[in-house]
C-alpha cells in the first residue's frame, strides 16, 4: 500500500526495484519526504531499509521506479551529476567510516564546502560555528580517532548539515553507542535537521527512536507495509 | 603452533578479492627484490667466475719442478684484442689447459671459436697467416667470455717465442712471461680487480634501495592486516599469536614471492649475458651463484621479510586500539635529519683526502655510500613530515589539504611510496659526475695508428731492415729512433733505459693495417707490432664500461623505483579504500580524488628526489671526471624518466580507486 506524496514533497520515490542477483531488495516502494519532515524507517534486519535509503540518496540507481527531488527526477541523471547533488543537496551520517581520520573535526566539517568551491578560510570558520550548538566546543582541532563516538557522530552531524543541504540522509547513526549516548545523538540529530530547515531520512531500530519522528515507513520484504 | 599456521592461512585464503590482491602485491614486490638481489650477487659472482677463467693465461713461477713454459702477448685484429698464450712442454707431465684435451704440440695451435670464425672469414693475409693452422677449438673453460678471441700455440722449448721476455717493453697486463710452471693458476688474475670493486659499489647503490623496498613490502602485509590483527587482539589473542599469525602469513607470501624472484632472473639471464662488460658479454653459467647460495637467498628473504613484518607490528601489539582507533602520531623527531648532516659533514672533511687513501679509500666510500643510503631513509619520513606541515598549512583546495594530511598523518608510509625514486635520484647523482666523455686524449704528436716495436737499441736497425723487406710495395714507410724511456708513457720505468723504437706508418686504415701485421708475425719472436690506439682500447673500453655499469645501475634502481611506486600506490588506495568511498558517497569527483592521491605522492617526490640527487652529485664530486653533456643528460633523463615512471605506476592504480569507489554504499569491511 501506498500513499500519495504530499504536494510539498522535496523527495519522493515512485515504484522503486531493486535487485541483487536473485534477491529482490526492493520490490516496488514508494515513499514521499516533506519539507522539514523528519521520516524513520524500520523493518527487520535484511528488510531493504539501507537498499532503499541508498536508492533515494543517488548512491544506487534503482533498476525501477523513479526519484525525485523538488519534483526533478534524479535517478536518471549521470554519476556526475548525481555527485554533484550529493555533494550540494544532500547530508549523510553512517555507522561507521563517515569521518576521514586524517583530518582533524573542523576540517572533517568544513570538507564539503570545500569540495563546494568556498575558500578554507571561509569553509572553516562556518564549520567551527557548528561544533558550539552540537556540543563540541574546544574540539576542532582532536583527529576522529581521539573523540569518543557520540562526539564522532556529532561532528558527523556537523558535517551532513554545514552545506545546509536539502535532505540529511542517516543509517543508523547511533547504532554503534550505547542508549543513553544513543539517544541524545538522534535527539540532536532530528532537532538539528528541522531547525536547518532540512528533511530526515533515518534508518532505525530503536522505537523511542522513530517516536521524535514525524512519520514512520515499515519495510518488510521489500515493501513498505505501512507509514505512520 | 599448528592452529597458528592454519589461522594465518586461512586469513590469508579468507581474506576475499581484495586481500588476494594485497596479497599478490606483496608477492610481487618480493619477486622484484629477490630477483634484483640475485642479479646483484650473480654479477659479483660472475666478474669473479671471469677472473678464475683468465687466470690460467698469467703464468706463475713454478712452486715445484717446472712441467711447461707460458707466455702470454696479446695480437690485435680490427682494433679487438686476441690473447695468444705460447706454450712448451719441458718434459711429460706439462699440465692440461683449460679448455683443452691435451698439452698442444709444438706447431699445433687451438683457437676460440670466435677467433676460428673470424679466421676463416677474413683473408688469410689479414689474420690466419700470422698463426699455425687451427688443430682445435677452444672449450669454454679457456674462455672469459663467449665471444672472446684466444689462440693456444704449441711451441718447443727451445723457440725464440719462449725465451724472449714479454713484460720489458709494455706496461698493461696484455703480456706475461715467458714463465717456468708447474700448473695453470686458478686462484683469479688481477686483470678485473678493479671492475670486481666497481661491482662492489654498483652492489651496494642497488641493494640498499632494494632492502628499503623490501621492507616496505613487508610492512605492507601488515598494514593490510593490522586493522583485523587489532581486531584479534580485542578478542583477546596474545601478542604472540597476533605476532606469529602476521610473520607466519608474512613469511609464506614472501616464500612465494621469492620463488616467483628466482623464476624472474632465469627468464631474465638470457637478455642479461648481452651486457658487454670488458670486451664481451657474459656465459649465462657465470651469472648463476652456486646451488647454495640460491637457496641462501630463497631462504634469507622470507626471513628478511618477516623481521620485517614484527618491527611493523610493534604498534599493534603494544596497544590493541592503536591501530584501530586513528590518532595524532608522534611527530617525527629532528634526530633523524642530524643524523644525515652528520654523514654529510663527515664525508665532507674526509672527501678531501680520499684519494690520497689508496685502497683503502674505496672502502671508506662504500662504508659512506651505505651510510647515505640509511641517514636519507631515516631522513625521508621527518622530511616528508615537514613538506606534509607547509602543504597543509598553505592548501587552499580541497585536493592539496587532503594530500597534505596525509602526508603528516603517515609520513613512513608516504616515504616508502617515493623512497625507491629519491634513492634512485642519489644514484644518478652520484653517477652523473663518474660519467666521463668517452675517449682518452691522444698525444696529438704521435700517430695513433702507427705501429710500434721497442727493442733494445743494438736490434732496431736490423729488424728495421727486415720489416722494409717484408713490407715492401705496400706503401709502408719504417723509421728508426732511439729514445729514452722516461720519453715514453708506455715503457715500464726501470726495465730499459734506453731502446730502439721502430714505427711502421701503414696508410689505408684497418685492413692495411692488419696486413702488416700478418706480415710482421714472427719478425721478432714473441713480439707483436701495436700502436698508441691499440693501447687506447683499454682505457676507453674501461670508460665504456663504467657507462654500461652506471646505466645498468640505475635502470635497476629505476626499475626498483617504479615498481615500488606502482605497488605502495595499488596498496595505499587498497588500504584508504573505505575513505575513498565514503568521500565518494558524500559526492566528492574522483578527479578529486585523484588529484589528492597524486600530489600525495608529487609533492615529496620533488624535495626528496631533488634533494637525493643533490646528495649523490655531493659524494660522487671527489672522483669527479668532469661534469660533461653526458652527466647533464643523465640527469635530465633521470629527472624527467622519474616523474613519468612515477606518474605512469601511480595512474596504474586509477581503475583501482575507481573499482573501489564504483559502489560507494556503505558496509562494514
Ligand atoms: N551489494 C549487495 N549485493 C547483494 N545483495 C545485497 C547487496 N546489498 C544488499 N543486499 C541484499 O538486499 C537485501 C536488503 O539489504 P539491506 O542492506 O537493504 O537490508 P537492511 O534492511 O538495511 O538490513 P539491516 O537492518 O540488517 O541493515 C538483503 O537481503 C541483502 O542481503
Ligand atoms: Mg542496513
Amino acid at each position: 500500500m501506498s500513499l500519495p506524496a504530499p504536494p510539498e514533497a522535496v523527495l519522493s520515490g515512485h515504484g522503486l526495484v531493486k535487485r541483487f542477483g536473485a534477491t529482490v531488495a526492493l520490490d516496488g516502494v514508494d515513499l514521499a519526504v516533506g519539507r522539514a519532515e523528519a521520516v524513520a524507517i524500520m523493518g527487520p534486519s535484511g528488510s531493504g531499509k539501507s537498499t532503499l535509503l541508498h536508492c533515494l540518496a543517488g548512491i544506487t540507481r534503482p533498476d525501477a521506479g523513479e526519484v525525485r527531488l523538488l519534483g526533478q527526477r534524479v535517478d536518471t541523471l549521470g554519476e556526475r551529476r548525481r555527485s554533484a547533488l550529493r555533494r550540494s543537496r544532500f547530508g549523510f551520517v553512517f555507522q561507521f567510516g563517515e569521518l576521514l581520520p586524517e583530518l582533524p573535526a573542523e576540517e572533517n566539517v568544513a570538507l564539503p564546502l570545500m569540495l563546494g568551491g568556498t575558500s578554507r578560510r571561509e569553509a572553516v570558520q562556518a564549520a567551527r560555528s557548528w561544533l558550539g550548538p552540537l556540543g563540541l566546543d574546544g574540539m576542532g582541532h582532536r583527529r576522529p580517532g581521539e573523540l569518543s563516538g557520540g562526539q564522532a557522530q556529532r561532528v558527523a552531524i556537523a558535517r551532513a548539515l554545514v552545506p545546509r543541504p536539502a535532505v540529511v540522509f542517516a543509517d543508523e547513526p547511533t547504532g554503534a553507542l550505547d542508549q543513553a549516548t544513543g539517544h541524545d545523538t538522534m535527539r540532536l540529530l532530528v532537532e538539528a535537521t528541522k531547525h536547518n530547515d532540512a528533511s530526515l531520512v533515518v534508518v532505525t531500530h530503536d522505537p523511542s527512536v522513530a517516536a521524535w519522528c514525524d512519520r514512520v515507513a515499515e519495510v518488510r520484504d521489500g515493501r513498505v507495509q505501512r507509514i505512520r | 603452533m599448528p592452529a597458528t599456521l592454519a589461522l594465518a592461512w586461512r586469513l590469508l585464503r579468507g581474506g576475499g578479492g581484495r586481500g588476494l590482491l594485497g596479497s599478490a602485491l606483496t608477492l610481487a614486490a618480493v619477486a622484484v627484490s629477490t630477483g634484483l638481489l640475485l642479479f646483484a650477487i650473480g654479477a659479483n659472482h660472475a666478474f669473479q667466475q671471469r677472473s678464475q677463467a683468465d687466470a690460467w693465461r698469467h703464468p706463475e713461477k713454478a712452486a715445484a719442478a717446472p712441467a711447461a713454459i707460458e707466455a702470454l702477448s696479446t695480437d690485435y685484429v680490427r682494433g679487438r684484442p686476441i690473447s695468444v698464450v705460447d706454450l712448451a712442454a719441458l718434459n711429460g707431465s706439462a699440465p692440461v689447459p683449460p679448455g683443452m684435451p691435451h698439452f698442444p704440440k709444438p706447431g699445433e695451435a687451438w683457437t676460440s671459436p670466435a677467433l676460428g670464425r673470424l679466421m676463416k672469414d677474413l683473408p688469410a693475409d689479414r689474420l690466419a697467416a700470422r698463426f699455425p693452422a687451427s688443430a682445435g677449438t677452444l672449450g669454454r673453460d679457456a674462455l672469459v667470455y663467449p665471444g672472446e678471441l684466444v689462440i693456444v700455440i704449441g711451441r718447443a722449448p727451445a723457440d725464440p717465442a719462449m725465451t724472449v721476455d714479454r713484460n720489458a717493453s709494455e706496461s698493461l697486463e696484455t703480456t706475461a712471461g715467458p714463465v717456468r710452471i708447474d700448473r695453470f693458476p686458478t686462484a683469479g688474475s688481477s686483470l678485473s680487480g678493479a671492475y670486481r670493486v666497481l661491482m662492489a659499489i654498483a652492489s651496494v647503490l642497488m641493494v640498499a634501495p632494494l632492502l628499503v623496498f623490501g621492507g616496505a613490502a613487508a610492512r605492507l602485509t601488515v598494514a593490510r592486516r593490522d586493522r583485523r590483527l587489532a581486531a584479534l587482539r580485542l578478542v583477546g589473542a596474545t601478542p604472540g599469536q597476533v605476532v606469529a599469525i602476521t610473520v607466519a602469513e608474512a613469511v609464506l607470501t614472501a616464500a612465494a614471492g621469492a620463488v616467483a624472484g628466482l623464476l624472474l632472473y632465469a627468464a631474465a639471464t638470457p637478455a642479461l649475458v648481452h651486457i658487454q662488460i670488458a670486451g664481451g658479454g657474459w656465459f649465462a653459467a657465470h651469472l648463476w651463484p652456486g646451488p647454495l647460495t640460491v637457496l641462501g637467498v630463497l631462504a634469507a628473504v622470507p626471513v628478511l621479510v618477516g623481521v620485517s613484518a614484527v618491527v611493523g607490528l610493534r604498534r599493534v601489539v603494544v596497544s590493541p586500539l592503536g591501530v584501530a582507533r586513528r590518532e595524532t602520531p608522534p611527530r617525527l623527531r629532528a634526530v633523524r635529519l642530524g643524523a644525515l648532516v652528520a654523514v654529510l659533514v663527515s664525508f665532507g672533511a674526509v672527501s678531501g683526502s680520499l684519494m690520497s687513501l689508496g685502497r683503502a679509500a674505496l672502502v671508506v666510500l662504500l662504508v659512506f655510500l651505505a651510510l647515505a643510503f640509511l641517514t636519507i631513509n631515516l631522513a625521508g619520513p621527518w622530511v616528508v613530515a615537514l613538506i606534509g606541515r607547509a602543504t597543509v598549512l598553505t592548501a587552499r583546495g580541497p585536493a592539496r589539504l587532503l594530500a597534505g594530511r596525509r602526508l603528516l598523518d603517515d609520513p613512513r608510509a608516504a616515504w616508502r611510496t617515493v623512497a625507491g625514486v629519491a634513492l634512485t635520484g642519489f644514484v644518478a647523482g652520484f653517477l652523473a659526475l663518474l660519467n666521463a666523455p668517452p675517449s682518452l686524449s691522444v698525444d696529438g704528436t704521435r700517430d695513433p695508428h702507427a705501429l710500434r716495436l721497442n727493442l733494445p737499441p743494438a736490434r732496431a736497425a736490423e729488424v728495421a731492415e727486415q720489416a722494409r723487406h717484408r713490407l715492401a710495395g705496400t706503401g709502408a714507410t719504417v723509421a728508426v729512433k732511439e729514445i729514452k724511456a722516461e720519453d715514453d708513457p708506455l715503457a715500464e720505468h726501470g726495465t730499459v733505459t734506453r731502446k730502439g723504437v721502430v714505427t711502421i706508418t701503414v696508410p689505408g686504415g684497418a685492413a692495411p693495417t692488419d696486413r702488416a701485421r700478418t706480415a710482421l708475425a714472427g719478425l721478432v719472436p714473441g713480439k707483436v707490432a701495436t700502436s698508441q690506439a691499440d693501447e687506447d682500447v683499454y682505457g676507453n673500453r674501461l670508460l665504456g664500461d663504467l657507462r654500461t655499469g652506471a646505466l645498468t645501475v640505475l635502470f635497476v634502481s629505476f626499475l626498483i623505483a617504479v615498481t615500488s611506486a606502482g605497488i605502495t600506490g595499488a596498496s595505499a588506495v587498497l588500504d584508504r579504500r573505505q575513505t575513498y568511498a565514503m568521500l565518494r558517497l558524500a559526492g566528492t569527483p574522483l578527479g578529486v580524488l585523484d588529484r589528492a592521491r597524486r600530489q600525495e605522492t608529487l609533492i615529496p617526490l620533488a624535495v626528496m628526489g631533488g634533494g637525493s640527487l643533490l646528495t649523490g652529485l655531493f659524494f660522487a664530486a671527489p672522483f669527479a671526471t668532469g661534469f660533461g653533456t653526458p652527466g647533464l643528460l643523465t640527469l635530465v633523463v633521470f629527472v624527467v624518466a622519474g616523474f613519468g615512471g612515477v606518474l605512469g605506476a601511480s595512474a596504474l592504480s586509477r581503475p583501482l580507486l575507481r573499482s573501489v569507489t564504483t559502489d560507494p554504499a556503505p558496509r562494514p569491511d
